[in-house]
Protein backbone atom coordinates (compact mmCIF):
# COMPACT_ATOMS: atom_id res chain seq x y z
CA UNK A 1 0.00 0.00 0.00
CA UNK A 2 1.69 3.15 -1.22
CA UNK A 3 -0.47 5.31 1.01
CA UNK A 4 0.65 3.46 4.11
CA UNK A 5 4.34 3.69 3.23
CA UNK A 6 4.22 7.44 3.28
CA UNK A 7 2.91 7.62 6.82
CA UNK A 8 5.69 8.26 9.32
CA UNK A 9 3.73 8.74 12.50
CA UNK A 10 0.30 7.30 13.03
CA UNK A 11 -1.65 8.16 16.16
CA UNK A 12 -4.53 5.85 17.00
CA UNK A 13 -7.17 6.36 19.70
CA UNK A 14 -4.79 8.30 21.87
CA UNK A 15 -6.09 9.29 25.29
CA UNK A 16 -3.98 11.10 27.82
CA UNK A 17 -4.64 11.78 31.50
CA UNK A 18 -2.96 13.94 34.11
CA UNK A 19 -4.13 11.96 37.13
CA UNK A 20 -7.93 12.02 36.86
CA UNK A 21 -7.91 14.87 34.38
CA UNK A 22 -8.73 13.44 30.96
CA UNK A 23 -6.85 15.89 28.75
CA UNK A 24 -6.41 14.35 25.29
CA UNK A 25 -9.56 12.67 24.07
CA UNK A 26 -9.38 9.94 21.50
CA UNK A 27 -6.95 11.56 19.10
CA UNK A 28 -6.57 10.01 15.63
CA UNK A 29 -4.26 11.47 13.04
CA UNK A 30 -1.17 10.75 11.01
CA UNK A 31 1.90 12.60 9.82
CA UNK A 32 3.33 11.87 6.41
CA UNK A 33 6.99 11.60 5.55
CA UNK A 34 8.66 14.81 4.40
CA UNK A 35 5.72 16.97 5.29
CA UNK A 36 5.17 19.83 7.67
CA UNK A 37 2.16 19.65 9.94
CA UNK A 38 1.15 22.50 12.23
CA UNK A 39 -1.04 22.01 15.25
CA UNK A 40 -3.15 24.97 16.28
CA UNK A 41 -5.47 25.64 19.15
CA UNK A 42 -6.13 27.95 22.07
CA UNK A 43 -3.76 28.07 25.01
CA UNK A 44 -4.17 25.15 27.39
CA UNK A 45 -5.92 22.85 24.90
CA UNK A 46 -3.22 20.18 25.10
CA UNK A 47 -0.92 20.84 22.12
CA UNK A 48 2.33 20.62 24.06
CA UNK A 49 1.12 17.55 25.88
CA UNK A 50 0.24 15.91 22.57
CA UNK A 51 3.64 16.73 21.10
CA UNK A 52 5.32 15.19 24.13
CA UNK A 53 3.42 11.94 23.68
CA UNK A 54 5.20 11.49 20.34
CA UNK A 55 8.64 11.01 21.91
CA UNK A 56 7.45 9.78 25.29
CA UNK A 57 8.59 12.85 27.21
CA UNK A 58 5.53 12.42 29.41
CA UNK A 59 7.03 9.23 30.79
CA UNK A 60 8.52 11.26 33.62
CA UNK A 61 5.43 13.35 34.39
CA UNK A 62 3.91 12.28 37.66
CA UNK A 63 0.43 10.85 37.37
CA UNK A 64 0.52 10.80 33.57
CA UNK A 65 -1.42 7.97 31.95
CA UNK A 66 -1.88 7.12 28.31
CA UNK A 67 -3.96 4.72 26.26
CA UNK A 68 -3.98 4.08 22.53
CA UNK A 69 -1.12 3.79 20.10
CA UNK A 70 1.52 5.94 18.50
CA UNK A 71 3.00 4.09 15.55
CA UNK A 72 6.29 5.34 14.16
CA UNK A 73 7.32 3.51 11.00
CA UNK A 74 4.58 1.07 11.86
CA UNK A 75 5.84 0.24 15.35
CA UNK A 76 4.00 1.26 18.51
CA UNK A 77 6.42 3.35 20.53
CA UNK A 78 4.57 2.49 23.74
CA UNK A 79 5.34 -1.19 23.24
CA UNK A 80 7.25 -2.73 26.12
CA UNK A 81 10.04 -3.76 23.75
CA UNK A 82 10.77 -0.20 22.61
CA UNK A 83 14.03 1.34 23.77
CA UNK A 84 13.15 4.93 24.68
CA UNK A 85 16.72 6.17 24.31
CA UNK A 86 16.91 4.70 20.81
CA UNK A 87 13.51 6.19 19.96
CA UNK A 88 14.50 9.70 21.01
CA UNK A 89 17.76 9.64 19.09
CA UNK A 90 15.61 9.57 16.03
CA UNK A 91 13.40 12.48 17.11
CA UNK A 92 14.54 16.06 17.54
CA UNK A 93 12.59 18.27 19.91
CA UNK A 94 12.43 22.00 20.41
CA UNK A 95 10.72 22.84 23.67
CA UNK A 96 8.19 25.60 24.21
CA UNK A 97 10.54 27.59 26.40
CA UNK A 98 14.20 27.70 25.37
CA UNK A 99 16.20 25.28 27.51
CA UNK A 100 19.87 25.41 26.53
CA UNK A 101 22.21 23.29 28.65
CA UNK A 102 24.49 24.98 31.17
CA UNK A 103 27.34 24.63 28.70
CA UNK A 104 29.00 26.70 26.04
CA UNK A 105 27.17 27.54 22.82
CA UNK A 106 29.43 25.14 20.95
CA UNK A 107 28.94 22.30 23.44
CA UNK A 108 25.17 22.72 23.40
CA UNK A 109 25.16 21.56 19.79
CA UNK A 110 28.08 19.16 20.13
CA UNK A 111 26.29 17.37 22.99
CA UNK A 112 23.91 15.53 20.67
CA UNK A 113 26.78 14.40 18.45
CA UNK A 114 28.82 13.28 21.42
CA UNK A 115 26.07 11.14 22.84
CA UNK A 116 25.87 9.52 19.43
CA UNK A 117 29.48 8.49 19.95
CA UNK A 118 31.00 10.94 17.48
CA UNK A 119 34.51 11.97 18.49
CA UNK A 120 35.97 13.49 15.35
CA UNK A 121 36.59 17.11 16.35
CA UNK A 122 36.70 18.47 12.82
CA UNK A 123 33.40 16.87 11.98
CA UNK A 124 31.83 18.23 15.14
CA UNK A 125 33.14 21.76 14.56
CA UNK A 126 31.90 21.70 11.00
CA UNK A 127 28.51 20.41 12.04
CA UNK A 128 28.15 22.99 14.80
CA UNK A 129 28.82 25.80 12.38
CA UNK A 130 26.42 24.39 9.82
CA UNK A 131 23.59 24.06 12.32
CA UNK A 132 24.14 27.57 13.64
CA UNK A 133 24.03 28.90 10.09
CA UNK A 134 20.77 27.10 9.33
CA UNK A 135 19.26 28.55 12.51
CA UNK A 136 20.40 32.03 11.46
CA UNK A 137 22.51 32.39 14.58
CA UNK A 138 26.05 31.92 13.36
CA UNK A 139 26.94 35.54 12.62
CA UNK A 140 25.71 36.63 16.04
CA UNK A 141 27.70 34.07 18.01
CA UNK A 142 30.72 33.16 15.88
CA UNK A 143 33.08 35.11 18.13
CA UNK A 144 31.80 33.64 21.38
CA UNK A 145 31.17 29.98 20.64
CA UNK A 146 32.83 29.01 23.90
CA UNK A 147 30.84 31.40 26.06
CA UNK A 148 27.98 30.09 28.17
CA UNK A 149 24.71 29.61 26.33
CA UNK A 150 23.03 31.59 29.10
CA UNK A 151 24.75 34.72 27.87
CA UNK A 152 22.39 34.66 24.87
CA UNK A 153 19.06 36.49 24.62
CA UNK A 154 15.79 34.56 24.74
CA UNK A 155 15.41 34.52 20.97
CA UNK A 156 19.03 33.52 20.47
CA UNK A 157 18.58 30.70 22.96
CA UNK A 158 15.53 29.52 21.06
CA UNK A 159 17.49 29.41 17.80
CA UNK A 160 20.31 27.61 19.58
CA UNK A 161 17.83 24.96 20.70
CA UNK A 162 16.64 24.61 17.11
CA UNK A 163 20.24 24.26 15.90
CA UNK A 164 20.78 21.66 18.60
CA UNK A 165 17.74 19.67 17.52
CA UNK A 166 18.75 19.33 13.86
CA UNK A 167 22.38 18.44 14.56
CA UNK A 168 21.87 14.70 14.84
CA UNK A 169 19.82 14.06 11.67
CA UNK A 170 16.60 13.03 13.38
CA UNK A 171 13.94 11.73 11.04
CA UNK A 172 11.21 13.51 12.99
CA UNK A 173 11.35 17.06 14.28
CA UNK A 174 8.95 18.21 16.98
CA UNK A 175 8.83 21.95 17.51
CA UNK A 176 6.77 23.63 20.19
CA UNK A 177 6.25 27.25 19.12
CA UNK A 178 9.72 27.55 17.60
CA UNK A 179 9.25 31.20 16.64
CA UNK A 180 7.56 32.45 19.80
CA UNK A 181 10.52 34.51 20.96
CA UNK A 182 11.71 35.66 17.54
CA UNK A 183 11.53 38.91 15.63
CA UNK A 184 10.00 38.69 12.13
CA UNK A 185 13.36 38.40 10.36
CA UNK A 186 14.64 35.62 12.61
CA UNK A 187 11.27 33.89 12.45
CA UNK A 188 11.48 33.99 8.69
CA UNK A 189 14.87 32.26 8.78
CA UNK A 190 13.41 29.50 10.93
CA UNK A 191 10.47 29.09 8.58
CA UNK A 192 12.93 28.74 5.71
CA UNK A 193 14.83 26.15 7.74
CA UNK A 194 11.60 24.19 8.21
CA UNK A 195 10.83 24.29 4.51
CA UNK A 196 14.38 23.21 3.66
CA UNK A 197 14.46 20.38 6.13
CA UNK A 198 11.16 18.80 5.27
CA UNK A 199 12.99 17.13 2.37
CA UNK A 200 14.64 14.97 5.00
CA UNK A 201 12.42 15.08 8.04
CA UNK A 202 8.85 14.74 9.14
CA UNK A 203 8.17 18.01 10.91
CA UNK A 204 5.44 18.61 13.47
CA UNK A 205 5.01 22.11 14.80
CA UNK A 206 2.84 23.70 17.45
CA UNK A 207 2.15 27.28 16.55
CA UNK A 208 0.10 30.23 17.68
CA UNK A 209 0.83 32.18 14.56
CA UNK A 210 -1.79 31.34 11.97
CA UNK A 211 -0.10 33.32 9.24
CA UNK A 212 3.21 31.53 9.72
CA UNK A 213 1.42 28.19 9.96
CA UNK A 214 -0.34 28.87 6.70
CA UNK A 215 2.93 29.69 5.02
CA UNK A 216 4.77 26.47 5.83
CA UNK A 217 2.13 23.78 6.44
CA UNK A 218 1.30 20.81 4.30
CA UNK A 219 -1.18 19.60 6.90
CA UNK A 220 -2.81 21.26 9.81
CA UNK A 221 -4.77 20.20 12.85
CA UNK A 222 -6.98 22.14 15.23
CA UNK A 223 -7.19 21.17 18.90
CA UNK A 224 -9.86 22.41 21.27
CA UNK A 225 -10.14 21.27 24.89
CA UNK A 226 -8.07 18.17 24.22
CA UNK A 227 -10.04 17.12 21.17
CA UNK A 228 -8.83 17.12 17.60
CA UNK A 229 -11.59 19.09 15.93
CA UNK A 230 -10.22 19.11 12.42
CA UNK A 231 -7.28 17.69 10.54
CA UNK A 232 -6.74 18.26 6.86
CA UNK A 233 -4.39 19.31 4.10
CA UNK A 234 -3.32 22.88 4.66
CA UNK A 235 -5.03 24.12 1.52
CA UNK A 236 -8.44 22.99 2.73
CA UNK A 237 -7.75 23.70 6.38
CA UNK A 238 -6.96 27.35 5.97
CA UNK A 239 -9.32 28.23 3.15
CA UNK A 240 -12.28 25.89 3.53
CA UNK A 241 -12.38 24.58 7.09
CA UNK A 242 -15.18 22.06 7.60
CA UNK A 243 -15.86 22.84 11.22
CA UNK A 244 -17.29 26.16 12.32
CA UNK A 245 -15.01 26.18 15.37
CA UNK A 246 -11.91 25.87 13.20
CA UNK A 247 -13.09 28.70 11.06
CA UNK A 248 -13.72 30.85 14.11
CA UNK A 249 -10.25 30.10 15.38
CA UNK A 250 -8.31 30.80 12.23
CA UNK A 251 -10.22 34.00 11.69
CA UNK A 252 -9.41 34.89 15.31
CA UNK A 253 -12.89 34.78 16.68
CA UNK A 254 -11.81 32.89 19.82
CA UNK B 1 -7.47 57.22 57.12
CA UNK B 2 -8.43 56.55 53.57
CA UNK B 3 -8.15 59.45 51.27
CA UNK B 4 -10.31 58.96 48.23
CA UNK B 5 -8.66 59.76 44.92
CA UNK B 6 -10.95 61.32 42.39
CA UNK B 7 -12.89 58.47 40.84
CA UNK B 8 -14.00 59.16 37.32
CA UNK B 9 -16.93 57.92 35.32
CA UNK B 10 -18.54 54.53 35.93
CA UNK B 11 -17.12 53.08 32.74
CA UNK B 12 -13.55 53.83 33.73
CA UNK B 13 -11.81 50.53 32.82
CA UNK B 14 -9.35 50.78 35.68
CA UNK B 15 -10.86 52.90 38.43
CA UNK B 16 -8.31 54.45 40.77
CA UNK B 17 -8.70 52.79 44.17
CA UNK B 18 -8.48 54.57 47.51
CA UNK B 19 -5.00 54.60 48.97
CA UNK B 20 -4.74 53.52 52.58
CA UNK B 21 -1.82 55.59 53.87
CA UNK B 22 -2.14 54.19 57.37
CA UNK B 23 -1.80 50.63 56.06
CA UNK B 24 1.35 51.42 54.12
CA UNK B 25 2.85 53.28 57.08
CA UNK B 26 2.10 50.33 59.34
CA UNK B 27 3.73 47.88 56.93
CA UNK B 28 6.82 50.07 56.71
CA UNK B 29 6.98 50.10 60.50
CA UNK B 30 6.75 46.29 60.61
CA UNK B 31 9.49 46.11 58.03
CA UNK B 32 11.66 48.20 60.32
CA UNK B 33 10.93 45.87 63.22
CA UNK B 34 11.78 42.81 61.12
CA UNK B 35 15.11 44.30 60.06
CA UNK B 36 15.86 45.25 63.68
CA UNK B 37 15.08 41.73 64.90
CA UNK B 38 17.21 40.18 62.16
CA UNK B 39 20.16 42.37 63.09
CA UNK B 40 19.67 41.59 66.79
CA UNK B 41 19.49 37.86 66.04
CA UNK B 42 22.71 38.12 64.08
CA UNK B 43 24.46 39.96 66.89
CA UNK B 44 23.20 37.56 69.54
CA UNK B 45 24.26 34.62 67.36
CA UNK B 46 27.60 36.07 66.34
CA UNK B 47 28.62 37.42 69.73
CA UNK B 48 29.44 34.07 71.35
CA UNK B 49 31.39 33.04 68.27
CA UNK B 50 33.55 36.14 68.35
CA UNK B 51 33.80 35.90 72.11
CA UNK B 52 35.02 32.31 71.93
CA UNK B 53 37.55 33.19 69.27
CA UNK B 54 38.68 36.18 71.31
CA UNK B 55 38.95 34.14 74.52
CA UNK B 56 40.80 31.31 72.83
CA UNK B 57 43.26 33.66 71.19
CA UNK B 58 43.71 35.65 74.41
CA UNK B 59 44.36 32.54 76.47
CA UNK B 60 46.35 30.55 73.99
CA UNK B 61 48.19 33.22 72.05
CA UNK B 62 51.61 32.36 73.48
CA UNK B 63 51.49 29.05 71.59
CA UNK B 64 50.18 30.36 68.32
CA UNK B 65 53.43 29.96 66.46
CA UNK B 66 55.00 27.73 63.86
CA UNK B 67 56.76 25.54 66.42
CA UNK B 68 53.44 24.66 68.04
CA UNK B 69 51.94 23.27 64.84
CA UNK B 70 55.11 21.66 63.53
CA UNK B 71 56.33 19.57 66.47
CA UNK B 72 55.08 16.51 68.28
CA UNK B 73 53.98 16.69 71.91
CA UNK B 74 56.62 15.69 74.48
CA UNK B 75 57.27 16.17 78.23
CA UNK B 76 55.21 15.13 81.22
CA UNK B 77 52.28 15.06 81.25
CA UNK B 78 52.62 14.41 77.57
CA UNK B 79 52.08 17.70 75.72
CA UNK B 80 53.65 19.84 78.40
CA UNK B 81 56.36 20.44 75.87
CA UNK B 82 56.25 20.43 72.09
CA UNK B 83 53.28 21.05 69.84
CA UNK B 84 50.25 19.42 68.26
CA UNK B 85 51.56 18.06 64.97
CA UNK B 86 50.23 14.59 65.81
CA UNK B 87 46.68 15.95 65.92
CA UNK B 88 46.96 17.99 62.74
CA UNK B 89 48.37 15.07 60.77
CA UNK B 90 45.76 12.81 62.36
CA UNK B 91 42.92 15.07 61.23
CA UNK B 92 44.26 15.00 57.69
CA UNK B 93 44.22 11.19 57.83
CA UNK B 94 40.70 11.09 59.23
CA UNK B 95 39.22 13.64 56.84
CA UNK B 96 40.83 12.01 53.82
CA UNK B 97 39.73 8.51 54.79
CA UNK B 98 36.20 9.65 55.66
CA UNK B 99 35.93 11.61 52.39
CA UNK B 100 37.19 8.78 50.19
CA UNK B 101 34.42 6.69 51.66
CA UNK B 102 31.64 9.24 52.06
CA UNK B 103 31.92 11.51 49.01
CA UNK B 104 31.28 8.91 46.30
CA UNK B 105 28.75 7.07 48.44
CA UNK B 106 26.91 10.25 49.41
CA UNK B 107 26.81 11.68 45.88
CA UNK B 108 25.77 8.30 44.52
CA UNK B 109 22.93 8.00 47.02
CA UNK B 110 21.80 11.56 46.29
CA UNK B 111 21.78 10.84 42.55
CA UNK B 112 19.83 7.66 43.10
CA UNK B 113 17.26 9.39 45.27
CA UNK B 114 16.68 12.24 42.84
CA UNK B 115 17.00 10.55 39.47
CA UNK B 116 16.87 6.82 39.44
CA UNK B 117 14.89 5.29 42.28
CA UNK B 118 11.21 4.42 42.36
CA UNK B 119 8.96 6.94 44.07
CA UNK B 120 7.68 4.69 46.85
CA UNK B 121 11.06 3.29 47.81
CA UNK B 122 12.55 6.75 47.65
CA UNK B 123 10.17 8.16 50.23
CA UNK B 124 11.32 5.41 52.55
CA UNK B 125 15.00 5.82 51.72
CA UNK B 126 14.79 9.58 52.16
CA UNK B 127 13.28 9.10 55.60
CA UNK B 128 16.03 6.64 56.46
CA UNK B 129 18.64 9.14 55.30
CA UNK B 130 17.20 11.89 57.46
CA UNK B 131 17.07 9.49 60.38
CA UNK B 132 20.76 8.73 59.85
CA UNK B 133 21.56 12.43 60.03
CA UNK B 134 19.74 12.56 63.35
CA UNK B 135 21.60 9.64 64.94
CA UNK B 136 23.85 10.95 67.73
CA UNK B 137 27.51 10.61 66.93
CA UNK B 138 28.19 8.55 70.04
CA UNK B 139 25.91 5.88 68.59
CA UNK B 140 27.94 5.91 65.41
CA UNK B 141 30.98 5.44 67.61
CA UNK B 142 29.54 2.27 69.07
CA UNK B 143 28.50 1.03 65.63
CA UNK B 144 31.99 1.77 64.31
CA UNK B 145 33.51 -0.01 67.27
CA UNK B 146 31.57 -3.20 66.59
CA UNK B 147 31.92 -3.10 62.85
CA UNK B 148 35.55 -2.06 62.44
CA UNK B 149 37.48 -2.29 65.70
CA UNK B 150 36.47 -5.50 67.43
CA UNK B 151 36.93 -8.99 66.17
CA UNK B 152 33.21 -9.54 66.43
CA UNK B 153 31.00 -7.81 63.88
CA UNK B 154 31.68 -8.11 60.18
CA UNK B 155 35.19 -9.44 60.32
CA UNK B 156 37.10 -6.22 59.92
CA UNK B 157 39.95 -6.20 62.38
CA UNK B 158 41.12 -2.64 62.08
CA UNK B 159 41.63 -2.17 65.82
CA UNK B 160 41.77 1.36 67.19
CA UNK B 161 43.01 3.04 64.07
CA UNK B 162 42.70 5.85 61.57
CA UNK B 163 40.86 3.53 59.19
CA UNK B 164 38.27 2.50 61.80
CA UNK B 165 37.87 6.11 62.97
CA UNK B 166 37.79 7.57 59.47
CA UNK B 167 35.20 5.11 58.21
CA UNK B 168 33.05 5.75 61.26
CA UNK B 169 33.23 9.47 60.58
CA UNK B 170 32.39 8.61 56.96
CA UNK B 171 29.10 7.13 58.22
CA UNK B 172 28.25 10.52 59.65
CA UNK B 173 29.25 12.39 56.52
CA UNK B 174 27.47 10.22 53.93
CA UNK B 175 23.82 11.07 54.66
CA UNK B 176 24.62 14.79 54.81
CA UNK B 177 26.21 14.70 51.36
CA UNK B 178 23.35 12.55 50.05
CA UNK B 179 20.73 15.01 51.30
CA UNK B 180 22.47 18.07 49.91
CA UNK B 181 23.14 16.35 46.56
CA UNK B 182 19.51 15.34 46.21
CA UNK B 183 18.31 18.83 47.04
CA UNK B 184 20.77 20.41 44.63
CA UNK B 185 19.55 18.17 41.81
CA UNK B 186 15.90 18.80 42.59
CA UNK B 187 16.53 22.51 42.23
CA UNK B 188 17.82 22.12 38.66
CA UNK B 189 15.22 23.35 36.15
CA UNK B 190 13.49 20.33 34.62
CA UNK B 191 14.24 21.74 31.17
CA UNK B 192 17.92 20.78 31.38
CA UNK B 193 17.15 17.17 32.08
CA UNK B 194 14.29 16.98 29.59
CA UNK B 195 16.46 18.61 26.94
CA UNK B 196 19.17 16.02 27.37
CA UNK B 197 16.76 13.07 27.50
CA UNK B 198 14.90 14.32 24.42
CA UNK B 199 18.19 14.23 22.51
CA UNK B 200 18.40 10.52 23.25
CA UNK B 201 20.84 10.74 26.12
CA UNK B 202 20.70 7.93 28.63
CA UNK B 203 19.98 9.01 32.17
CA UNK B 204 23.61 8.57 33.04
CA UNK B 205 24.78 10.65 30.06
CA UNK B 206 22.37 13.40 31.07
CA UNK B 207 23.58 13.14 34.65
CA UNK B 208 27.24 13.19 33.78
CA UNK B 209 27.25 16.05 31.35
CA UNK B 210 24.38 18.27 32.40
CA UNK B 211 23.02 17.50 35.83
CA UNK B 212 26.15 17.11 37.94
CA UNK B 213 27.57 20.29 36.57
CA UNK B 214 24.45 22.27 37.35
CA UNK B 215 24.28 20.78 40.84
CA UNK B 216 27.96 21.13 41.62
CA UNK B 217 27.59 24.10 43.96
CA UNK B 218 25.10 22.27 46.16
CA UNK B 219 27.16 19.08 46.14
CA UNK B 220 30.21 21.02 47.32
CA UNK B 221 28.16 22.56 50.10
CA UNK B 222 27.22 19.03 51.16
CA UNK B 223 30.85 17.89 51.23
CA UNK B 224 31.78 21.01 53.16
CA UNK B 225 29.04 20.55 55.74
CA UNK B 226 30.03 16.90 56.08
CA UNK B 227 33.67 17.72 56.76
CA UNK B 228 32.76 20.54 59.16
CA UNK B 229 30.56 18.14 61.02
CA UNK B 230 33.10 15.35 61.46
CA UNK B 231 36.13 17.48 62.18
CA UNK B 232 34.77 18.55 65.57
CA UNK B 233 33.66 15.07 66.60
CA UNK B 234 35.16 13.24 69.53
CA UNK B 235 32.51 10.69 70.48
CA UNK B 236 32.85 8.47 67.38
CA UNK B 237 36.62 8.40 67.85
CA UNK B 238 36.49 7.33 71.51
CA UNK B 239 35.75 3.72 70.56
CA UNK B 240 37.39 3.47 67.16
CA UNK B 241 40.63 5.41 67.19
CA UNK B 242 40.99 7.14 70.52
CA UNK B 243 44.19 9.15 70.34
CA UNK B 244 47.84 8.86 69.48
CA UNK B 245 50.45 11.24 70.83
CA UNK B 246 52.91 10.25 68.15
CA UNK B 247 52.80 9.63 64.40
CA UNK B 248 50.88 6.63 63.08
CA UNK B 249 52.90 3.84 61.52
CA UNK B 250 50.00 2.62 59.42
CA UNK B 251 46.25 3.08 59.19
CA UNK B 252 45.14 -0.17 60.83
CA UNK B 253 46.06 -2.29 63.84
CA UNK B 254 48.65 -1.36 66.44
CA UNK B 255 50.29 1.93 65.50
CA UNK B 256 47.35 2.78 63.26
CA UNK B 257 45.72 5.21 65.63
CA UNK B 258 46.14 8.93 64.95
CA UNK B 259 45.91 12.16 66.89
CA UNK B 260 42.97 14.50 66.42
CA UNK B 261 42.47 18.13 67.35
CA UNK B 262 39.07 17.72 68.96
CA UNK B 263 40.29 14.71 70.95
CA UNK B 264 43.41 16.62 71.95
CA UNK B 265 41.33 19.50 73.28
CA UNK B 266 39.05 17.06 75.08
CA UNK B 267 41.97 15.23 76.70
CA UNK B 268 44.07 18.31 77.57
CA UNK B 269 41.13 20.04 79.26
CA UNK B 270 40.69 16.99 81.51
CA UNK B 271 44.34 17.01 82.62
CA UNK B 272 45.13 18.83 85.86
CA UNK B 273 47.77 20.95 84.17
CA UNK B 274 47.67 24.68 83.55
CA UNK B 275 49.98 24.38 80.54
CA UNK B 276 47.75 21.82 78.87
CA UNK B 277 44.68 23.98 79.43
CA UNK B 278 46.38 26.87 77.68
CA UNK B 279 47.49 24.55 74.89
CA UNK B 280 43.92 23.34 74.49
CA UNK B 281 42.84 26.95 73.90
CA UNK B 282 45.58 27.40 71.34
CA UNK B 283 44.62 24.10 69.69
CA UNK B 284 41.02 25.25 69.34
CA UNK B 285 42.21 28.32 67.46
CA UNK B 286 44.19 26.01 65.18
CA UNK B 287 41.08 23.86 64.70
CA UNK B 288 39.10 26.93 63.68
CA UNK B 289 41.79 27.90 61.21
CA UNK B 290 41.78 24.33 59.89
CA UNK B 291 38.03 24.49 59.25
CA UNK B 292 38.41 27.89 57.67
CA UNK B 293 41.16 26.59 55.38
CA UNK B 294 39.03 23.63 54.27
CA UNK B 295 36.12 25.99 53.61
CA UNK B 296 38.27 28.26 51.47
CA UNK B 297 39.88 25.32 49.69
CA UNK B 298 36.58 23.73 48.71
CA UNK B 299 35.14 27.05 47.61
CA UNK B 300 38.16 27.55 45.42
CA UNK B 301 37.79 24.10 43.88
CA UNK B 302 34.09 24.79 43.32
CA UNK B 303 34.89 28.10 41.63
CA UNK B 304 37.59 26.59 39.44
CA UNK B 305 35.51 23.61 38.33
CA UNK B 306 32.64 25.91 37.44
CA UNK B 307 34.97 28.03 35.44
CA UNK B 308 36.91 25.37 33.59
CA UNK B 309 34.67 22.33 33.38
N1 LIG C 1 2.30 18.26 34.54
C1 LIG C 1 0.99 18.57 34.49
N2 LIG C 1 0.17 18.14 35.45
C2 LIG C 1 -1.15 18.43 35.41
N3 LIG C 1 -1.74 19.17 34.46
C3 LIG C 1 -0.96 19.64 33.47
C4 LIG C 1 0.45 19.38 33.43
N4 LIG C 1 0.96 19.95 32.33
C5 LIG C 1 -0.07 20.56 31.72
N5 LIG C 1 -1.22 20.38 32.39
C6 LIG C 1 -2.55 20.88 32.00
O1 LIG C 1 -2.88 20.35 30.75
C7 LIG C 1 -3.51 21.32 29.94
C8 LIG C 1 -2.82 21.41 28.59
O2 LIG C 1 -1.50 21.84 28.74
P1 LIG C 1 -0.56 22.04 27.47
O3 LIG C 1 0.73 22.52 27.97
O4 LIG C 1 -0.56 20.79 26.69
O5 LIG C 1 -1.33 23.18 26.68
P2 LIG C 1 -0.94 23.91 25.33
O6 LIG C 1 -2.00 23.61 24.36
O7 LIG C 1 0.44 23.57 24.93
O8 LIG C 1 -1.03 25.43 25.75
P3 LIG C 1 -0.12 26.67 25.31
O9 LIG C 1 -0.55 27.07 23.97
O10 LIG C 1 -0.43 27.71 26.33
O11 LIG C 1 1.31 26.21 25.38
C9 LIG C 1 -3.49 22.62 30.73
O12 LIG C 1 -4.78 22.85 31.24
C10 LIG C 1 -2.53 22.39 31.85
O13 LIG C 1 -2.97 23.02 33.00
MG1 LIG D 1 2.19 24.56 24.92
Amino acid sequence: MAEQDEIKVNVKNLNFYYGNYHLLKNINLYFKKNSVCTLLGPSGCGKSTFLRTLNRMNDYTEGAKLTGEVLIDGKNIYDKSVDVVELRRNIGMVFQSPNPFPKSIFDNIAFGLKIHGIKNREFIAERVEKCLRYAGLYDEVKDKLHKSAFSLSGGQQQRLCIARAIATNPSILLMDEPTAYLDPASASIILDLITTFKKYYTIIIVSHNIQQAGRISDYSGFFLDGELIEFDEAGNFFTRPKDKRTENFITSRY
Amino acid sequence: MAELANIKKDDDPMPVFPINRGYIKRKKFYNGIAVFLAVMAFIIGAFPVFHIIYKAVALGHEYLNWRFISTLPTGFPIGAQGGILNAIIGDVYLVVIASIFAVPLGIGSGLYLSLFGKKRTNTFLRLLNELMIGIPSVVWGIVGFYVFSTNAGLGFHFGFSALAGGLTLGFIMTPIIALLTEQAINRIPSGYIEGALAMGATKWQATKSVIIKAALGGIFTGILLGIMNIIGQTAPLLFTNYYNTGMPTGITGPGGAVGDLAMLIFIYIHEPSKILHVKAEAASVVLLCFIFAIDLGLRLINYLTRKFL
